[in-house]
C-alpha cells in the first residue's frame, strides 16, 4: 500500500542549475557513459543527493541530461527532511526522485521506512509504497 | 658637293645629313638614362637570418607518427622543431599539434603552444595552454600535459576545466587512457570534480 507523505514542503525548482562533486568522473571514450564515483553529491536549491557512484543517462541529443542513477547507499535531503535508500533515480526532465532498495524517511522524529518511495520534487510531496512501516514518537517533543 | 636649285634637293640633303646624326645620338643616349637601379627590387630575397639557420639545426612542419602497443595511432606535428641542445634524442617544437585515434572510434585531438618530444623516455610534453577535444565532445584546457609514446595514454597532473555534454566542469587533475580489465578508452578526471549542468 502506498501513503502520501510531504517531503520539503516549500517549491523546488527543476530549473535550477544542477552541481555534480565528486571524486572521480570517468567518460567511457567509445560510448561516452559518464559515470561519477567517490562520495557524489548532487545538488540544485534546497536538495543534496548523496551516493557513491552515479551514472549520467543522456536524453535525445547529448546536450541534455535526462536522468542520473545514484546508487551504492543514496541520502537525500530537501529543506530539513532526509530519506534514504540503496540506490535513487533523480529524473530532471520530470523533477522526480524515485527511491528503491528498503527506503527510510526521518521526519522530525518519526520514521518511516518501505521498498520504494517517488519524491515529486516539484511539488514537494513523496508517496512510499511497498510494506511501508511507520514508527510515531507520540508524546512531547525531545 | 652638287648645288642645288629647289629648296627640296637642299632640304633632302641636309637630312641626309642630319637624321643619322640624330639616330647616332639616341642611340648613345639610350644607355645613359636607364631606369636607375630598381632592377634590383623585383628579385625578392628571403628576409631570413642566415647565421641563426645555419649555427642551429631545425625542421620546419615535421609530423611524428606512432602505433601505440595497444594500436592506437597517435600522430604530433608541429611548426618548428629544434634540437634539445643539452640532452640527445630531445626535441622541442612550437604550436604543436597532436591526434589520438583509438582502435574504438574514438579520437582526441590536442592542440599545445609548445612541446618537448623525448625519444628515450617516449613522452611529449605539452605546455601553453594545451587544448584537448575528445569525441565525445568534451573540450578540455590544461596548462600542462603529458603523452605518453609507446602507450596510449594522455594525462595532464595539473588542474583542468573541461566542457563536455553534461556542463561545465572543473577537476584536479585529467587522465585518458585504456582501463586495462575493460580495454576501454577513459576519460577519467580526479582529484576533485565538480560540475555544473543548466538544464
Amino acid at each position: 500500500q502506498g501513503t502520501q507523505i510531504a517531503f520539503g514542503g516549500l517549491k523546488h525548482d527543476s530549473a535550477l542549475p544542477v552541481e555534480i562533486t565528486s571524486d572521480q568522473l570517468s567518460v567511457d571514450q567509445n560510448t561516452g557513459k559518464a559515470i561519477f564515483t567517490g562520495n557524489v553529491v548532487i545538488g540544485q536549491g534546497t536538495m543534496r543527493l548523496a551516493a557513491k557512484t552515479v551514472e549520467v543517462i543522456y536524453g535525445s541529443d547529448t546536450s541534455q541530461i535526462a536522468r542520473l542513477l545514484a546508487s551504492g547507499g543514496v541520502t537525500i535531503t530537501n529543506a530539513g527532511e532526509a530519506a534514504e535508500a540503496q540506490n535513487a533515480e533523480y529524473n530532471l526532465e520530470s523533477g522526480t526522485v524515485t527511491l528503491t532498495g528498503n527506503v527510510l524517511l526521518t521526519q522530525g522524529n518519526s520514521v518511516m521506512s518501505g521498498e520504494r518511495m517517488v519524491i515529486d520534487l516539484n511539488t514537494g510531496t513523496g508517496r512510499m509504497d511497498g510494506r511501508v512501516k511507520t514508527i510515531l514518537q507520540s508524546g512531547k517533543d525531545q | 658637293m652638287a648645288r642645288f636649285d629647289n629648296t627640296y634637293s637642299k632640304f633632302v640633303a641636309f637630312a641626309k645629313v642630319a637624321l643619322p646624326l640624330a639616330s647616332l645620338a639616341l642611340l648613345a643616349t639610350l644607355f645613359l638614362f636607364a631606369r636607375g637601379k630598381e632592377i634590383g627590387l623585383s628579385i625578392p630575397y628571403a628576409e631570413v637570418d642566415l647565421e641563426t639557420l645555419a649555427r642551429e639545426q631545425r625542421i620546419e612542419a615535421p609530423s611524428f607518427a606512432t602505433v601505440t602497443r595497444d594500436g592506437a595511432e597517435l600522430e604530433i606535428s608541429a611548426d618548428i622543431v629544434r634540437p634539445d641542445l643539452s640532452t640527445p634524442d630531445v626535441v622541442n617544437s612550437t604550436i604543436v599539434h597532436g591526434a589520438l585515434r583509438m582502435p574504438g572510434n574514438g579520437s582526441v585531438t590536442l592542440k599545445a603552444d609548445d612541446g618537448v618530444i623525448d625519444g628515450p623516455a617516449q613522452i611529449a610534453e605539452l605546455s601553453g595552454h594545451v587544448e584537448i577535444e575528445t569525441s565525445t565532445g568534451y573540450t578540455i584546457t590544461s596548462d600542462r600535459v603529458a603523452t605518453l609514446l609507446d602507450v596510449s595514454k594522455i594525462e595532464s597532473p595539473g588542474t583542468v576545466e573541461a566542457d563536455g555534454p553534461a556542463g561545465e566542469l572543473t577537476a584536479g587533475a585529467m587522465e585518458i587512457s585504456q582501463d586495462p580489465d575493460t580495454n576501454a578508452y577513459l576519460l577519467v578526471f580526479k582529484n576533485g570534480v565538480k560540475l555544473i549542468y543548466q538544464p
